[in-house]
């Protein structure tokens, strides 16, 4: 991976990141980072949206409990 | 490869995993354990979520997502958010080439699902905890939705099976259009249609009086689909005008003689269902405040309004403002039964809605008529101020009460009541009222409540009402059943109505021989002379003495009381025969029964008889001087054998004439007698015991009479029959002063011959002059016996002639007791042999 394709790929990440504050999907650099690698992979977004809603309830609830 | 993404995947997933549960808001500094049975339950739960094989329900296409996204913040208020999102976009999508996102659509499909998600759980509404996704009714307005509520229930995603975008795309560019389309709101149209439905001009939507409805004003530009439906949902104003507008003219007019009791309570009726109307208007006038939600928008949890959703709402409320329109329309010129009667008929409709709203408007309708028709079947009261209900009061005297006092008005019936039942309401009202008029009865106000509590129900107000038919005919059966009953009751035994019946056939056809024997002999003499010089009062004095020396004055001082003498209007020429007659004087209530008419009849049938009985009188009383005797015989022995002979042949004629006559009187009579009038009594009777009503007893009485009439050869087709009848009659008397005339010649004779004898015996001498006197007595006997018989010979001829034309125009008559008449008359064959051989001749 050359160094421009890492500033490219920083970037995006970036402005991905600043896109979904602004939506305030609530997530961080990190994850977006996994989820754009996990589109990338061609996995369906929906499913991946599901995922994390689930999973953030989930969380949620298994912690309470 | 493969493998390895497979690997790269699923490493991934357990790091979004980690990082999705550590990122908990709660915790945020605990790290679960990747090897606890919580976070593998967590990532195998993730791995099937995942291999679900889910296809994204829209198209990719990355511009109308953040497109849509840009606008939904635009329209969320945030305005420099939306800005800055389309700004980070462009730079967004501009990255290409190694290290970019490559699944640019994906990822930002998965950003906007994610805020969304996140967004709605924000509002409280938690839509994982629906059982069902909401389905977006914003739909309703701009096309099916594009767009899918992500939401689950315990893992089960819901699948939407459009790959394309396409359609986002298509939504909208149409949305655009619609804005581009229309200057005014769908809101502001919604709400301008809910004024026009209560009758009020909008802001846009406006009475066009060209095209007769609500339309959208012309200076506003809609798309014309908008426009179509705003005159479609405005039609229920258009119908909402009308029946408003009939209501209040009617009410303005309400005291007045053309609306009545009925319209009345069909504009309550009306009012009632406006009334509903109006609550409906209001619940939606206050979801039109809630704004139409565009079709990118998520679903706003209140209900809002819009037009396709009016056209829902307006369904069943247009049904029935079309029902009450047309309704309307028939009603505008009816009054009273006939309005209920045309509601009626609109009634017998398939539809359970239609049937249902007609039932219960019907109800309102016909309550004040039911409340007519108990008060009428209960009471007799007639509560008809608006003259609305089907039996019309008519002010006559008394004695017509029963039969034109009341009558049906067919243009009222309704025709849910059938003309037997509206007949039979009549009658037990008309009972009621004769009881309580004529009768002066009270009795029946025990048999109508008793008729109530048989039927079920109270005599109290508002018992009936329509689509109980059957229990208005059992109240009406009930009521009539014991009215009528009562009636009769009291006729018959208060009023004796039998008994009058009696007593008129006993006076008045001739039934009590011997009263009508005594009569015949007190008043006969008197009768002979002219009419103008016999006084009814004398007349009355012969009855009185009649009654007093025959059975009859054992009979009910209260009937004989009501027979009167009666001298018809009498010319110049007449004799008392022709004027006198006898009359029943009914009185309350029994004249309903006995009318002008038809003691007019009793009138004829009496004359008639009286006639009858007046032949058979004459030829009775010639019997007594005709009757074969010694004495007679042996006082001819003295006369001259010719003058004896010419006596005898005259004797003999009158014999054989007078037996002609009697053989046809007596017969006549007892067909009169016997085969009329007991028959026609004896079938009276028994009718009598059978009527039920007092309609039953008067066609009873009619036929009784009408019987009587036509069997006595008084009808109308008996006319020339009855003529050659009266002939006879005339005949017979004549025949019978004409005997009188020989009898009393011959007893002359007799006379003279004894006192010639006895002076012979005296003086011998004296014989030749005597002897010349004989003579000239035989010759005048000659004479006279001569004359005699042929005026006898002359009767005797027109009597045969008379009685053969009588006797031909016998078997023409109908009544079939006539024939044995004709039987009895010509037993032996005698008449119509003569005839043949007549004819023969």
């Amino acid at each position: 991976m050359d160094k421009e394709a890492a500033e490219t790929a920083r970037e995006s990440l970036e402005l991905v990141f600043r896109m979904s504050n602004i939506l305030d999907t609530g997530l961080d650099r990190h994850t977006l980072s996994v989820l754009i690698a996990l589109c990338d992979l061609g996995i369906n977004p929906e499913a991946l949206a599901a995922v994390v809603k689930e999973l953030r309830q989930e969380s949620g609830t298994s912690l309470r409990s | 490869m493969e493998e390895d993404d497979q690997q790269k995947a699923t490493d991934l997933v357990h790091e979004l995993v980690l990082r999705l549960l550590s990122q908990n808001p709660k915790t945020p500094n605990t790290h679960p354990d990747p090897n606890s049975p919580t976070f593998l339950k967590t990532l195998r739960y993730a791995h099937r979520i995942l291999r679900s094989r889910l296809t994204p329900s829209v198209s990719p296409d990355s511009a109308a997502i953040a497109e849509s996204l840009t606008r939904r913040l635009a329209t969320q208020g945030k305005s420099s958010d939306a800005l800055s999102f389309a700004d980070l976009y462009t730079k967004f999508s501009s990255k290409t080439g190694p290290g970019s996102v490559n699944n640019k659509w994906s990822l930002l499909h998965l950003l906007k699902i994610v805020s969304e998600d996140r967004q709605s759980a924000a509002n409280g509404l938690d839509s994982s905890l629906l059982l069902l996704p909401n389905l977006n009714l914003d739909d309703a307005v701009l096309g099916r939705g594009k767009k899918k509520d992500w939401s689950n229930n315990g893992g089960v995603l819901l699948v939407s099976k459009d790959p394309e975008n396409l359609r986002d795309v298509a939504f909208r560019e149409f949305v655009s259009l619609v804005k581009e389309e229309s200057e005014v709101t769908e809101e502001v149209l919604v709400r301008d249609v809910l004024y026009a439905c209560q009758g009020i001009d909008g802001k846009f939507v406006k009475f066009n009086s060209e095209i007769d409805g609500y339309a959208v004003v012309d200076y506003v530009k809609v798309p014309r689909a908008t426009k179509t439906m705003v005159r479609m949902l405005s039609e229920l104003g258009w119908l909402f005008r009308k029946v408003k507008c009939f209501i209040s003219e009617s009410m303005d007019r309400f005291p007045g003689e053309d609306v009545g009791t009925v319209g009345q309570a069909f504009c309550a009726a009306l009012q009632d269902e406006l009334s509903d109307y109006y609550k409906l208007l209001a619940v939606l006038e206050a979801q039109a405040m809630n704004p139409i939600p565009l079709v990118s928008e998520s679903v706003s949890e209140s209900n809002y309004l819009s037009l396709r959703r009016l056209l829902v709402w307006f369904a069943e409320p247009m049904v029935k403002m079309r029902l009450m329109a047309v309704l309307v329309d028939k009603c505008k010129v009816l009054r009273g039964g006939a309005m209920a009667g045309a509601i009626h008929l609109h009634a017998q409709h398939g539809d359970p809605l239609v049937h249902g709203f007609m039932m219960s408007l019907l109800r309102c309708v016909c309550s004040p008529l039911f409340e007519m028709v108990r008060s009428w079947v209960l009471e007799g009261e007639l509560e008809d101020t608006f003259g609305e209900f089907f039996v019309v009061g008519q002010p006559v005297k008394v004695d017509l009460l029963w039969r034109e006092g009341y009558k049906l008005h067919p243009g009222m019936l309704p025709s849910f009541i059938s003309p037997s039942l509206a007949q039979r309401i009549l009658r037990t009202g008309k009972s009621i009222n004769f009881l309580r008029v004529c009768c002066d009865d009270h009795g029946w106000a025990d048999a109508a409540s008793e008729a109530a509590a048989a039927s079920g129900t109270t005599t109290r107000r508002g018992g009936l009402g329509y689509g109980e038919t059957d229990a208005l005919e059992h109240l009406v059966t009930e009521a009539a059943k014991r009215i009528d009953k009562h009636l009769l009751d009291v006729l018959y035994k208060r009023y004796k109505f039998k008994e009058h019946c009696l007593a008129i056939k006993r006076y008045l056809l001739l039934g009590q021989g011997d009263f009508v024997q005594y009569l015949m002999d007190i008043v006969g003499p008197k009768l002979s002379e002219p009419a103008n010089n016999i006084s009814s009062f004398e007349l009355a004095g012969f009855l009185e003495a009649a009654i007093r020396a025959s059975n009859a004055q054992y009979d009910d001082r209260d009937m004989l009381d009501r027979l009167r003498v009666k001298m018809m209007p009498h010319g110049s020429g007449d004799r008392g025969w022709d004027v006198f007659s006898l009359e029943y004087e009914p009185r309350v209530p029994l004249d309903t029964v006995f009318t002008e008419s038809v003691l007019s009849k009793y009138l004829r049938v009496f004359n008639f008889l009286w006639k009858l009985k007046r032949v058979e009188h004459a030829l009775i009383g010639i019997w007594k001087t005709m009757k074969p005797n010694c004495i007679t015989s042996n006082s001819f022995v003295k006369l001259q054998s010719s003058v004896k002979m010419q006596l005898l042949s005259a004797l003999r004629r009158c014999q054989v004439l007078w037996n002609e006559m009697n053989h046809f009187v007596t017969n006549f009579q007892y067909y009169i007698m016997f085969e009329v009038l007991e028959v026609s009594w004896c079938n009276f009777s028994k009718e009598m015991e059978a009527a039920k009503d007092l309609d039953d007893l008067l066609a009873a009485h009619e036929k009784y009479l009408n019987s009587i009439v036509g069997k006595s050869l008084l009808g109308e087709q008996s006319q020339t029959i009855s003529k050659s009848l009266f002939v006879l009659f005339e005949l017979i008397l004549r025949f019978r002063s004409h005997a009188d005339r020989l009898y009393e010649g011959i007893y002359e004779l007799q006379i003279r011959t004894k006192e010639s004898g006895r002076e012979r015996n005296k003086t011998q001498e004296s014989s030749s002059w005597i002897s010349e006197g004989r003579k000239a007595i035989t010759q005048r006997a000659g004479e006279f016996l001569q004359s005699m018989s042929q005026d006898m010979d002359s009767i005797a001829k027109e009597y045969t002639t008379s009685l053969d034309a009588f006797l031909s125009l016998l078997p023409l008559q109908q009544s079939v007791d006539l024939k044995f008449l004709f039987f009895r008359l010509d037993f032996t064959e005698f008449y119509s042999r003569l005839h043949s051989k007549g004819k023969e001749s």
